[in-house]
């Protein structure tokens, strides 16, 4: 018995794979987060004596 | 060499914040001339009690400096002396520690003051107190059986 064959016309958006939009993200989320803490450390310096 | 436009952008925000800190580091040190608190002042750690400094340690008003007291505490296995002070507010004070023996830390909690104080070394901050409350002085630099007993504690009053 011949199995049906399974043919889905659907054309899938596929990213190239060279793409380093994600990582450019997580890189400044990273970069971001750590100048945030910077700037909260430096406040908080200031802030005491 | 092919470099894609994304890895420029992320080395040149990495390499502007090191040259950021570089200069802050530089400016700090070399423009407004601060220093690490232990900076090339030396006392003979077997001669603490006799050094014109040290005999007396506590609270000390002083005229005719950039600060108007100096707190002097000596530290040593597992005690600081003075044990308690009492610091006017807004008193712009330099405090000058050093160490009988081992090294000892000298930690203000909720302060900037923090310093390692070693023997033969003076170690040195000024600050101005201009918070009342009081505030406990910690050894932060492991030097023993007795050293989570090692404190001090420094008011500061209206
Ligand atoms: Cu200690």
């Amino acid at each position: 018995m011949a199995k049906a064959e399974l043919k889905s016309e659907t054309k899938t958006e596929i990213e190239d794979s060279s793409s380093l939009k994600g990582t450019l993200v997580s890189v400044f989320f990273v970069g971001f987060f750590i100048v945030v803490l910077w700037v909260g450390v430096y406040f908080l310096y200031l802030d005491r004596f | 060499m092919h470099m894609h436009k994304f890895e420029k952008i992320w080395l040149i925000f990495g390499v502007t914040a090191l040259l950021v800190f570089l200069s802050v580091l530089g400016v700090s040190a070399f423009y407004l001339g601060n220093q690490p608190p232990s900076c090339l002042a030396v006392v003979d750690p077997t001669k603490v009690d006799e050094h014109e400094t040290f005999k007396e340690p506590g609270l000390k008003k002083v005229e005719g400096k950039d600060w108007d007291y100096e707190l002097v505490f000596v530290a040593q296995a597992f005690a600081y002396t003075p044990g308690t002070v009492e610091v006017p507010l807004g008193a712009k004070v330099k405090v000058i520690a050093t160490s009988k023996d081992v090294i000892h830390g000298f930690g203000v909690a909720g302060t900037n003051i923090n310093m390692m104080v070693e023997p033969g070394y003076i170690s040195e901050i000024v600050t101005t107190f201009d918070k009342v409350g009081e505030y406990l002085v910690l050894c932060n630099e492991y030097c023993g059986s007795g050293h989570h007993l090692m404190t001090s504690m420094i008011k500061v009053v209206e």
